[in-house]
């Protein structure tokens, strides 16, 4: 068993605890221990609070990398905006003794310290990397046959690469390859890069809404029965989106499920879906699970 | 309305973070070719911004809401054959709009819910009781104290303005 602090961020316990639910079921039958820290606070938010104030942003990541320390442990997460913050802050830290000096003096008014013990891991790269496809494949109790998945890694798992440093930036196969591991099939899509657009949510929903719009086509194009992805942010933009795409001046009948990829990973082990938070999806994902029994 | 062209704002962009990667942008617009903002606000460009950047059109970059209107997928910062850190360098602009007091109104409630309840997604009754039935421990309760001195510290509060919630 590997122990990790469980970070959990802002949306998935607020928004999505279904995500939750699924990665505390899930995980630790891959061996992987989670242990919660139940003062972590935002880890904070990358694309709002970062680009405020960067210096203010790295001095806040620092506390969560402090509580981690603390319990010597490493971090995982299940967000792809908790992991860029917490892996980028990390790193800076380490490798740069300025800002590491400046930020201590900050955390000194409260008195903690960052000493740069740990390390910051996003659920895919402990899937991927340190359980592996081959262990995961040794364990699949139900094979997901015939189902055909449209993969979504989105950008910050993967960008800025020199620093995240999980999968080419461009052209990953980590998740699509996780994905075929239980006996689905990971198919390919045009705009499968596409970012969601979470990032101008807030300033530009229309034109946001047609990213998900033009994705959600494609994935439809290619008949998947389904899409995953492993970062929160996303799942809302890809799940809510299709409620609300059905406006004008969209006018667009999606019904594409979204599952998050330990959903999946908990029905190829044999989990029954009743152990799942699947009732809370908004777009219902039964087509799948019949497929799947 | 005639613009002066400086070197100064290129030189003050070259001294923060990443900058002064910006000394080798050659205007290729490789950035621009793979930016979804672009593509579908049609109007957010980074060759541009980049561009005005080293003609030293500072205020206009700064004041200009379009700053606002990135994704932050960083794909021209992987793209670039130059190793500019584009998207790097748009959070330098954003942090120096952001002094003076151009950023989108709404991250004024994300800066609210962080430092009144250490979470922007501070959830509601109704979650908790979800998470009841599901079996989920009660959500994380951060030391709200902490994140506010060190916001505070780092000169954050003064920045945004932040004012704490009505008791």
């Amino acid at each position: 068993m590997a122990d990790y602090a469980l970070f959990l961020g802002c949306n998935i316990p607020n928004r999505l605890p279904h995500l939750e639910l699924a990665a505390r079921k899930v995980l630790p039958k891959m061996d992987i221990n989670l242990i919660d820290i139940p003062e972590f606070g935002c880890c904070p938010e990358p694309i709002g609070i970062q680009e405020l104030s960067r210096d203010a942003w790295m001095a806040m990541a620092a506390i969560n990398l402090c509580l981690a320390e603390e319990k010597g442990l490493d971090i995982i997460t299940l967000c792809n905006g908790c992991f860029e913050t917490l892996r980028t802050v990390n790193t800076e830290l380490k490798n740069d003794g300025h800002h590491k000096e400046k930020v201590n003096k900050v955390l000194s008014k409260i008195g903690k310290e960052y000493k740069g013990t740990q390390n910051v891991k996003h659920v895919l790269e402990v899937l991927y990397n340190d359980i592996g496809v081959e262990k995961i494949k040794a364990n699949v109790q139900k094979e997901l046959k015939g189902i055909k998945i449209a993969v979504h890694y989105g950008c910050h798992v993967l960008r800025p690469s020199a620093i995240l440093k999980t999968d080419d930036p461009f052209q990953p196969k980590s998740l699509d390859e996780l994905v075929n591991a239980l006996g689905a099939e990971s198919i390919p899509y045009l705009r499968k890069m596409l970012c969601c657009g979470t990032g101008i949510e807030g300033i530009d929903k229309e034109n946001q809404l047609w990213m998900v719009h033009d994705k959600l086509v494609q994935v439809e194009r290619m008949k998947a029965d389904c899409m995953t992805m492993l970062c929160p942010l996303c799942y809302i933009q890809y799940e809510m989106g299709q409620l609300q795409l059905k406006k004008e001046p969209y006018k667009a009948q999606f019904k594409v499920p979204i599952m998050y990829y330990p959903e999946l990973l908990g029905l190829a082990l044999g989990m029954d879906p009743s152990e799942l938070g699947f009732k809370l999806h908004r777009v219902k994902v039964d087509p799948v699970l019949q497929k799947i029994q | 309305m005639a613009l002066k062209i400086s070197s100064e704002f290129r030189k003050e962009i070259s001294k923060l973070g990443e900058g002064f990667s910006i000394n080798y942008c050659y205007q290729c617009g490789t950035c621009s070719g793979g930016c979804p903002a672009l593509r579908y606000t049609k109007v957010y460009n980074p060759r541009r911004i980049m561009e005005n950047v080293l003609l030293g059109f500072k205020e206009d970059t700064l004041k200009d809401p379009v700053l606002w209107l990135c994704t932050m997928c960083h794909a021209c910062l992987e793209a670039c054959p130059q190793g500019v850190k584009v998207s790097e360098i748009l959070i330098i602009l954003r942090n120096l709009a952001t002094q003076i007091g151009s950023y989108p109104e709404h991250l004024n409630a994300e800066v609210s819910a962080l430092l009144d309840y250490g979470l922007i997604n501070p959830g509601s009754g109704a979650i908790q009781r979800r998470r009841q039935q599901l079996g989920l421990p009660e959500v994380p309760r951060p030391k709200v104290d902490n994140i506010k001195k060190v916001a505070d510290e780092t000169g954050f509060i003064k920045l945004t303005g932040y004012k704490p919630k009505e008791e």
